[in-house]
């Protein structure tokens, strides 16, 4: 059965309909959103309340954590000093606009979801302000996924939608204790398995300006990258309307990050 | 001079378990920084005297360069030292009872001293810490999967984790391996391959175990205070 899979749909309300229509048009009814529904986008409440009246399963993203709990979040929570001045200004926006009953949706909402070997996260499984980039370390990004005792990761966070398969791993250890003279070394066989990134509908940074979202096949574990075009000049002008700052609008009609890469996937928040 | 380290943890307030390591660091011979990882308080006994010594070091001592380990974080932690949080873990593990007989074994005088001091330490290409780099309370042992030992070092770029929480003494190194990895996004397929790097996890034991570190050589020697080991028999490399 295909499902889909939508993440960080940043307060962007034609982005966010287009895609759900394009998922109806699918006939797919089961739709898990991996979070970030607030933050940069002039439609906050109106997104929320998509979401709410749709009933679809969502998670918390970092944005609806920030929300929430405030910007108590490190450093890692920006690629930059740049980004994290331009992401307060949204927050103080946001936090302004949104209504007390969908933060308390944003308050409701797990951070993770799992339905048998899927498990799904906004950031990856040790924080919602992790980016699981798609030329992370392997083996670090297998930890993530192993250790949460998932096959398949679906992650969002990085705006880049892909699909990584790591398989065909192994590691060879010796050990030398204090009882024991050096073993002769053993070799353990590594899982294969997945990480998907949804990418985003609201706010897409992989070089085009459609808003992205996947969908997965859970008999076969095939995976689609879907790119669905919407009116971005429409929500462009309402970012500038609402007073919002203009680089929110110029990079989502160029469809990609200004400037900013993270550079440290590794970095765990330590909040 | 040839560098060889000192690592020393779990002392819980024993100032006569440090008292025979320094005896024993002063007959070995080279060793030329005593690291200790942590744990210097407990609640079995008063810590302040060995708290004054390692602030204060008699005339003759290796001088100890600390970090805090898990009994400060519980300590410091329920003494407002981090913020909202409190001695959450202990009191979860190990009861009211536990937390009090914590609070009573330092002075509070000694508190900034410890709350002065850092997560951890990065020597050369050795990362020095408690725990882990993902937390003062991971339990790294011989046990852990490899998998998980690759990401605390690679989470520090670091080729040797020096951790001491789990009080055992053990040298893991790994030695080889790969993965394969397919990443399939809207510009298309790319394949890459990614070797393991030769990196190893020491744990430094406890108490009275300790280890010796040769910079130079990369040997780990697991040692016994007070005991007449000798290292070469231990010596790991």
């Amino acid at each position: 059965m295909n499902h889909a899979i939508i993440s960080c749909l940043h307060a962007n309300l034609p982005a966010a309909k287009a895609v759900l229509n394009d998922i109806d048009r699918q006939g797919i009814d089961t739709i898990t959103c991996l979070g970030d529904l607030v933050g940069y986008g002039p439609q906050p409440n109106e997104v929320v309340e998509l979401i709410r009246k749709r009933g679809i399963a969502t998670c918390q993203g970092c944005w609806d954590e920030d929300i929430i709990d405030g910007l108590n979040a490190c450093e890692c929570s920006y690629p930059s000093q740049l980004a994290e001045r331009r992401g307060h200004l949204a927050h103080q926006w946001t936090d302004d606009q949104l209504t007390d009953e969908n933060k308390s949706f944003l308050a409701s909402l797990p951070t993770s979801l799992r339905r048998d070997r899927l498990l799904f996260v906004h950031g990856s499984p040790n924080s919602q302000h992790e980016y699981l980039l798609p030329d992370m370390d392997a083996f670090a990004a297998l930890e993530r996924v192993e250790t949460a005792g998932a096959d398949i990761l679906f992650c969002g966070h990085t705006h880049q939608p892909y699909v990584r398969e790591l398989r065909d791993g192994s590691i060879r250890v010796r050990l030398q204790n204090a009882d024991h003279e050096c073993d002769q070394g053993e070799e353990l066989t590594l899982p294969m398995r997945k990480i998907v990134n949804a990418g985003s509908v609201g706010e897409p940074r992989h070089g085009s300006t459609n808003a992205t979202y996947v969908i997965h096949n859970d008999a076969t574990d095939e995976v689609e990258i879907k790119e669905v075009p919407y009116d971005v000049g429409r929500t462009c002008q309402a970012i500038v309307e609402a007073g919002l700052p203009k680089v929110f609008a110029w990079r989502l009609s160029h469809g990609f990050e200004f400037a900013e890469q993270a550079e440290d996937a590794s970095h765990v928040c330590e909040r | 001079m040839i560098e060889r380290w000192a690592l020393v943890s779990g002392l819980l307030g024993d100032l006569e378990a440090y008292d025979l390591i320094q005896r024993d660091l002063k007959k070995t011979r080279g060793v030329t920084s005593l690291f200790v990882l942590g744990d210097l308080v407990g609640p079995e006994r008063n810590c302040d005297a060995l708290l004054d010594r390692l602030k204060n070091p008699h005339r003759g001592d290796l001088k100890p360069d600390c970090i805090y380990g898990w009994w400060e974080e519980q300590l410091l932690a329920e003494r407002g030292f981090r913020g909202e949080r409190k001695a959450d873990a202990l009191r979860l593990s190990q009861g009211e009872d536990a937390v009090n007989a914590l609070l009573n074994t330092v002075n509070p005088s000694n508190l900034n001293w410890l709350a002065s001091l850092q997560f951890g330490f990065i020597e050369l290409d050795c990362a020095l810490i408690h725990g882990s780099s993902s937390d003062v309370g991971d339990n790294l042992t011989s046990e852990t999967s490899p998998l998980i030992l690759l990401d605390r070092l690679t989470r520090l770029n670091v080729n040797r984790l020096f951790t001491a929480r789990s009080t055992k003494q053990f040298h893991l190194e790994l030695t080889g391996g790969g993965i394969n990895s397919q990443v399939k996004d809207l510009n298309g397929k790319r394949e890459q391959q990614q070797e393991v790097p030769k990196r190893s996890v020491i744990g430094i034991g406890a108490g009275l175990n300790y280890t010796l570190y040769d910079v130079g050589s990369d040997k780990t020697h697991f040692l016994t205070a007070g005991s007449k080991t000798n290292p070469k028999r231990k010596g790991f490399a």
